[in-house]
């Protein structure tokens, strides 16, 4: 495994740290990113869940041929992931396929069905209940594995508080009305200005929630390469910023698929991150994320090199 | 407090918090523009904003709460010292 290529440039002043004009990662142009592709899975919606499923598996087993570039980069990173090799790890490699195809066809049916309707798809682990004690602001910390998109949603109605989902700026327009659905609580909050970050100090500050993804490096001086499954790849330290600063914690969430196609939310302990401790934080985060794709492999769904992310 | 003495505060926090050479801080007028992305701005990013934001509060002992949209008001330098002034009188 090569290692990261995060290139440093001239600092502004000398004591100051450069603001970050490196070029942003391209983690998000990938070839699912199609409006027609919502729109077939959309078009499933009419279909019982059993149906829509086998039919999900069955176009995501067929689909990974389509992607020869994503398919390559899936099986180095399970490789790295699961020290597969072989007939098992070309299983490996179709079953994420298979397993993205199916929490992809709930992405854009019944994740826009009412909440209460969510219920008859999803368990919680014990520990959620954590949840219902804390009454300050809270930061959800998330990442691209199972299904993030409902572990969003729940976590909206369980804390019963409005919710800001930070998400980048996509790359495509025409997709946001598939993946970005205002409502229920939830409010979607484009990391389109450096100043985005001020409505989140606000938020918090009101006691609200704020989601943030916590696996995609953003390409400024925010990263910090931390260890994953052995090697170092660069994650986000701004969500362990905020925390720090408005003294709120950090709760982790996993939505998963299970055997039985039921969704198992399972949030850890929530981290406070103390002064100077940013980097701490995140590196025991990064620890969570490990263990949680650890145990679900299949189910990490990010179609790019992590330890290298493609850049602009 | 005044708006100027906002204004020096601005500068104060750049220097303490956001690790500013000091004889840049102290070259900011009320146009000096803040955010990264803007033509001869500070340059500041989210984490800067983020650390901003807590020494406004701290140092000027007001809350930054607003469900107003709070861009407008950290744009410039005189921008968020007229704001820190608006809601230092409201308190």
């Amino acid at each position: 495994m090569a290692g990261p290529s995060l290139a440093s440039s001239a600092s502004a002043s000398p004591s100051r740290p450069d603001s970050g004009t490196r070029a942003a990662p391209r983690w998000y142009s990938h070839a699912y990113n199609r409006a027609e592709l919502y729109r077939l899975a959309a078009a499933m919606g009419w279909l019982s869940r059993p149906a829509r499923l086998w039919l999900a598996r069955a176009i995501g087993r067929a689909a990974g041929r389509f992607f020869p570039v994503e398919r390559a980069t899936v099986r180095r990173t399970l490789e790295v992931m699961t020290g597969a090799g072989g007939a098992r790890l070309d299983a490996l490699t179709a079953d994420v396929f298979r397993d993205f195809a199916m929490c992809f066809s709930d992405l854009v049916t019944i994740n826009r069905q009412p909440l209460t309707r969510l219920a008859a798809h999803v368990s919680y682990a014990p520990g959620t209940e954590r949840l219902d004690a804390l009454e300050s602001g809270l930061i959800s910390l998330t990442a691209h594995v199972g299904n993030w998109e409902l572990a969003g949603r729940l976590l909206a109605r369980n804390a019963a508080r409005p919710t800001h989902v930070v998400v980048a700026e996509e790359e495509m327009q025409n997709i946001e009305r598939w993946v970005r659905r205002d409502g229920d609580g939830v409010r979607f909050v484009s990391r389109t200005a450096p100043t985005v970050s001020l409505g989140l100090v606000a938020a918090l500050r009101r006691g609200e929630v704020v989601a943030v993804q916590g696996d995609r490096a953003l390409g400024t001086r925010g990263d910090t390469l931390v260890p994953f499954f052995g090697h170092p790849a660069p994650f986000p330290r701004g969500p362990f910023v905020l925390a720090r600063a408005l003294r709120v914690p950090l709760v982790p969430a996993f939505c998963m698929l299970g055997p039985d196609h039921r969704y198992v939310v399972t949030m850890p302990e929530p981290l406070m991150v103390a002064a100077g401790a940013e980097e701490d934080a995140l590196r025991s985060w990064v620890a969570l994320l490990e263990d949680t794709v650890r145990r679900h492999p299949t189910q990490w769904f990010n179609f790019f090199d992590i330890w290298n992310p493609p850049r602009d | 407090m005044e708006t100027d003495e906002i204004l020096d505060a601005i500068k104060a926090l750049l220097v303490e918090r956001l690790k500013f050479d000091p004889a840049r801080a102290a070259e900011i007028t009320p146009d000096t523009l803040l955010p990264q992305g803007l033509e001869g701005s500070l340059g500041l990013d989210s984490l800067d904003f983020i650390e901003l934001a807590m020494g406004i509060e701290e140092r000027c002992g007001i809350t930054i709460d607003e469900q107003e949209d709070l861009a407008p008001h950290f744009e410039s330098a005189g921008a968020l010292a007229d704001f820190v002034t608006a809601r230092q009188e409201r308190a």
